[in-house]
């Protein structure tokens, strides 16, 4: 933004509010137009199964935006910590199923299994996002082309591997006891792990929040998206903050990757991949670089998806292409990317 | 005679394939602000950004208190104790004036806020806008939150890049009056286009054309030699 | 008139130079004995796996030429090339399937329904690639590739689904056609579609050869290499870039009938899958980008290795019969493509044939400075 346009901005204010106050109305009664041709009931149900997608997807679109927003960085290896955060999800309910804290377990044991889950998610993929980063996307700074192709090469790579140390097919993951079933409130059903994806998503959420804006890191994590030339000069190691950046979001892409696993029930080595097309196309509609943007967008993604695919399955993909065409063209930039 | 705090020798420079500085030599008295004076394209900004190691030099060496710093990053220079205001684009936008000062704050301590107090004297426009955003200030506001931010260290060296670009007469008026002030704490290495704010500011000047120093001297002696200004600056 | 008697202009001594050297390039001849060889495969070499191999190399030679034509020559970079290519394919799989008995003139509509489909797609991506950011293109197309094949992988009533579409050719393309023998070798219905596509391919990369050499193609290159400049010398970089992007989609749309009529069958996973795009991307880099011929390389490297990189798998169990690991690893061939992705990018970012030109031409130059 330029000096005029800021300045022109404030004497247009009062301009501005009815219109954004339109906005907002438009952006937000939207979402009620589903109920055109799905009953209430459905409706809420959709609701909830779609906030909960979104949550979980914005797991993964957080780290892709900043990686992105920071060193203009495309990783399409995203999806490969997605999927092997699952994987190693898996392993891990199934030892604890041995002792016990899965299949009959109290709410305390189930509750410590999801968290040892996601505790060793977060390891391995963290671990990945560091080597990765330190061996193959130094090696890509400023070059699109190089990027995409290193990236889907390592993707490649990390995904064979995976159906080596487990299996090229579908596995069941067992839900822990206390979050199988639902609750009905006012003949609504809520699966209960939905209301934990939220949870999850919504402490991850306020999490970043706290460091962006909050600390130090946050201050250069922010002014490094925005100018990195300037954040170096002033005595900042940029890329030690980006490798850091890189593991923290490959970390949440492999939590994501796990809570998806327990989510659906299943799991299977094209799951990342299926995933990183909804990320990016949540990081796009919310605008590169920007987190608050990318939770904007993983929630229209996920609920746009449900309300679609309850009627009409295959377009459900396409339905958030079309947000994301129309959003585009709208503003080029994303909901919230820099200028 | 005193060390210099900072000097270049044979300095080359590449951009891409330009051949930017071909041989720059340079040396910076401590505690005495320096000029680089030059026209557009001499490669005055490029000198300053090899010292930084934003573009870094291809052969020659530049000595920072007694350290060769040639091939230190960027972010090793700064902290060397080098504060650098780049040409523009300088603060950032999205942070609010205070995240700008946190971010520039190596270490936040009782020094460092002390120090505040000086700027907020200096800069009173920088404790009225504590909390906006930085991209709402004026150029003029953004200039001085550049500046400022670059005094909250405790720098031994100040490179100040064309401050007066774009700014109006008055705004540079209270700019040469805030250098002069923080030139009294650390030295001053400052490229201008403007001659005024040039002549109000340094002590020592060095001219550079085409990539090399042709000519170095007192600035007041400057200020009297029209030829030399006639023919390295063009000014009549 | 004085302008008679004018100078050529560069343009015209480049194109008389072209033309006086025409007969006598290396690599004319070399274009002549790959046709030739081609050509006489089948017969020299009766094993159908042999002509499999050459006939998928023709058809993703064309391919991977057409993705370097929009890749290479106008910087865009689509990862929904393969796309078109599946709608072509799916063009001549639904016309014959649905329809039910296969005609001839199905093969014509099925590539003018390719061509006309895949030309208003190319047409509006191209548009949108100008209104957003190079990157977002890029992830857009990707998402895009994604829900085609997802309509092929569910939209059972058009496509089949994930079964996919099986169907037969007519007439003397038929897999049950067959008419004693030709030059020694069965002359059947494979045969003869195995030359309708060399053939095609041939036509479509002269074709392709041709766009480059153009006047349009001169432009391309131009913009390619500054684009500021091309517009200042007042040319519509938008309108080259829609034209090249148009022509390669529709090139590619064409191998996909092709494609089809080869396999007789059509699944998304084959046609559409981004898999596929990805090893079209191989090729164009392995060959090296903006040069067209090393597609040719590409398409041939990649679809020899994915013809008996399945075979590693037995030779580790041959050779290492106890190493359960090494077994699994062998079967996992794909393992080695994301392998050479690296390694091409890393050390041999300007292909086979790019890095040829330059050793070429550093010897030229180093000629030259003897010379003088």
């Amino acid at each position: 933004m330029t000096t005029q346009t800021a300045t022109a901005g404030l004497q247009e204010h009062g301009g501005m509010d009815t219109k954004k106050l339109g906005v907002w109305i438009a952006s937000v009664g939207i979402w009620f137009l589903p109920l055109l041709w799905i009953d209430p009931t459905t409706y809420a149900v959709l609701t909830v199964a779609g906030l909960a997608m979104g949550m979980l997807i914005f797991l993964t679109a957080s780290g892709l935006t900043l990686i992105f927003g920071l060193m203009d960085v495309l990783n399409l290896a995203h999806g490969a910590f997605f999927v092997w955060g699952a994987y190693v999800g898996f392993s891990i309910l199934n030892g604890l199923q041995q002792i016990g804290w899965v299949e009959g377990a109290g709410a305390a044991q189930s509750i410590g299994s999801v968290v040892l889950c996601l505790l060793a998610a977060l390891v391995v993929g963290g671990l990945m996002g560091i080597v990765l980063e330190k061996m193959l996307v130094r090696l890509t700074y400023g070059s699109h082309l190089k990027q995409i192709l290193i990236t889907m090469g390592a993707s490649l790579i990390l995904v064979e591997i995976l159906k080596v140390v487990w299996s090229p097919n579908d596995e069941v993951v067992t839900v822990p006891q206390a979050f199988q079933g639902s609750w009905i409130v006012m003949d609504v059903i809520i699966t209960k792990f939905r209301v934990a994806a939220i949870v999850v998503g919504a402490l991850v959420l306020a999490g970043i929040q706290l460091v962006m804006m909050r600390t130090k890191l946050g201050i250069i994590v922010r002014a490094g998206v925005e100018n990195k030339e300037v954040v170096e000069t002033l005595g900042y190691n940029i890329r030690r903050v980006f490798t850091g950046v890189f593991c923290a979001g490959a970390a949440l892409a492999a939590v994501g990757g796990t809570m998806w696993s327990i989510f659906k029930e299943q799991i299977h080595p094209a799951m990342g991949e299926e995933n990183l097309i909804f990320a990016l196309i949540v990081v796009i509609i919310g605008g590169m670089g920007s987190v608050t943007g990318s939770f904007l967008g993983a929630i229209m993604v996920g609920l746009a998806y449900n309300y679609v695919a309850y009627t009409l399955p295959p377009l459900a993909l396409g339905a958030n292409i079309m947000i994301m065409a129309v959003i585009l063209l709208i503003r080029p930039t994303g909901l919230m990317g820099k200028e | 005679m005193a060390e210099p705090i900072l000097s270049l020798a044979k300095v080359h420079t590449y951009i891409e394939q330009h051949h930017i500085l071909q041989g720059v030599d340079l040396s910076f008295m401590p505690g005495r602000a320096t000029v680089l004076l030059g026209r557009n394209g001499a490669g005055k900004s490029t000198t300053l950004r090899t010292v930084m190691g934003l573009t870094p030099a291809a052969s020659g060496e530049v000595i920072l208190k007694g350290q060769a710093v040639q091939a230190m990053k960027p972010y090793e220079v700064a902290k060397q104790g080098v504060g650098f205001v780049p040409e523009d684009q300088a603060v950032l936008y999205t942070l609010s004036v205070e995240e700008n000062f946190r971010l520039a704050m190596l270490s936040e301590n009782e020094k460092t806020w002390s120090r505040m107090e000086t700027i907020f004297k200096l800069f009173p426009d920088m404790k009225k806008f504590w909390r906006s955003k930085a991209g709402v200030l004026s150029g003029g506001q953004k200039q001085m939150l550049a500046i400022a931010r670059a005094f909250v260290n405790d720098h031994d060296l100040l490179l100040i890049d064309e401050p007066s670009k774009g700014l109006a007469p008055i705004v540079v008026d209270h700019l040469i009056e805030s250098i002069n002030h923080i030139k009294n704490h650390t030295t001053v290495i400052l490229v201008e286009q403007n001659f005024y704010m040039a002549s109000h500011i340094g002590v020592d000047y060095f001219i550079l054309d085409d990539g090399r120093t042709v000519h170095q001297g007192l600035m007041d002696d400057l200020v009297h030699d029209e030829g030399l200004k006639q023919k390295y600056l063009g000014i009549a | 008139m004085e302008n008679k008697t004018m100078q050529p202009t560069p343009v015209q001594i480049e194109r008389e130079n072209l033309h006086r050297v025409r007969f006598t390039r290396p690599a004319l001849w070399v274009q002549l004995v790959l046709v030739a060889c081609l050509i006489a495969g089948p017969l020299v070499v009766p094993s159908f796996r042999a002509m499999d191999v050459m006939t998928k190399v023709m058809i993703f030679a064309v391919v991977a030429a057409s993705y370097d034509l929009i890749l290479g020559y106008t910087g865009i970079l689509s990862l929904a090339h393969v796309t078109f290519f599946g709608i072509g394919a799916y063009s001549m799989a639904l016309v014959v399937f649905h329809s039910g008995q296969a005609a001839w003139y199905h093969i014509f509509v099925a590539m003018a329904l390719a061509v006309g489909i895949s030309g208003i797609l190319a047409v509006a991506l191209a548009f949108f690639s100008l209104r957003v950011k190079a990157i977002f293109f890029t992830m857009m197309s990707l998402a895009f590739a994604e829900f085609v094949f997802i309509l092929g992988d569910q939209w059972h009533d058009l496509t089949m689904g994930e079964d996919g579409v099986s169907f037969s050719l007519p007439g003397i393309f038929s897999v049950n056609w067959s008419d004693g023998t030709f030059l020694g070798a069965t002359l059947n219905g494979r045969l003869v579609t195995y030359y309708f596509i060399l053939a095609a391919s041939v036509i479509l990369f002269i074709g392709l050869v041709r766009f480059v050499r153009s006047p349009v193609g001169r432009v391309l290159k131009s913009v390619r290499d500054n684009e500021q400049r091309s517009t200042a010398l007042g040319y519509k970089t938008f309108h080259y870039k829609v034209l090249s992007n148009v022509f390669g989609s529709v090139v590619a749309s064409l191998a996909g009938v092709l494609f089809a009529m080869w396999l007789g069958y059509v699944n998304p996973t084959s046609v559409l899958g981004i898999p596929v795009m990805l090893n079209v991307l191989l090729m164009v880099i392995i060959g090296g980008m903006g040069t067209l011929y090393g597609s040719i390389m590409g398409a041939a490297f990649i679809q020899v290795a994915e013809a008996w990189l399945p075979d590693l798998q037995k030779l580790a169990v041959l050779l290492l019969p106890t190493v359960e690991v090494a077994q699994r690893l062998a079967e996992r061939w794909i393992l080695y493509f994301g392998i050479l992705f690296i390694l091409v990018v890393i050390f041999f970012p300007k292909g086979l044939v790019g890095t040829a030109r330059d050793m070429i031409a550093r010897r030229k130059l180093r000629l030259a400075q003897r010379d003088h």
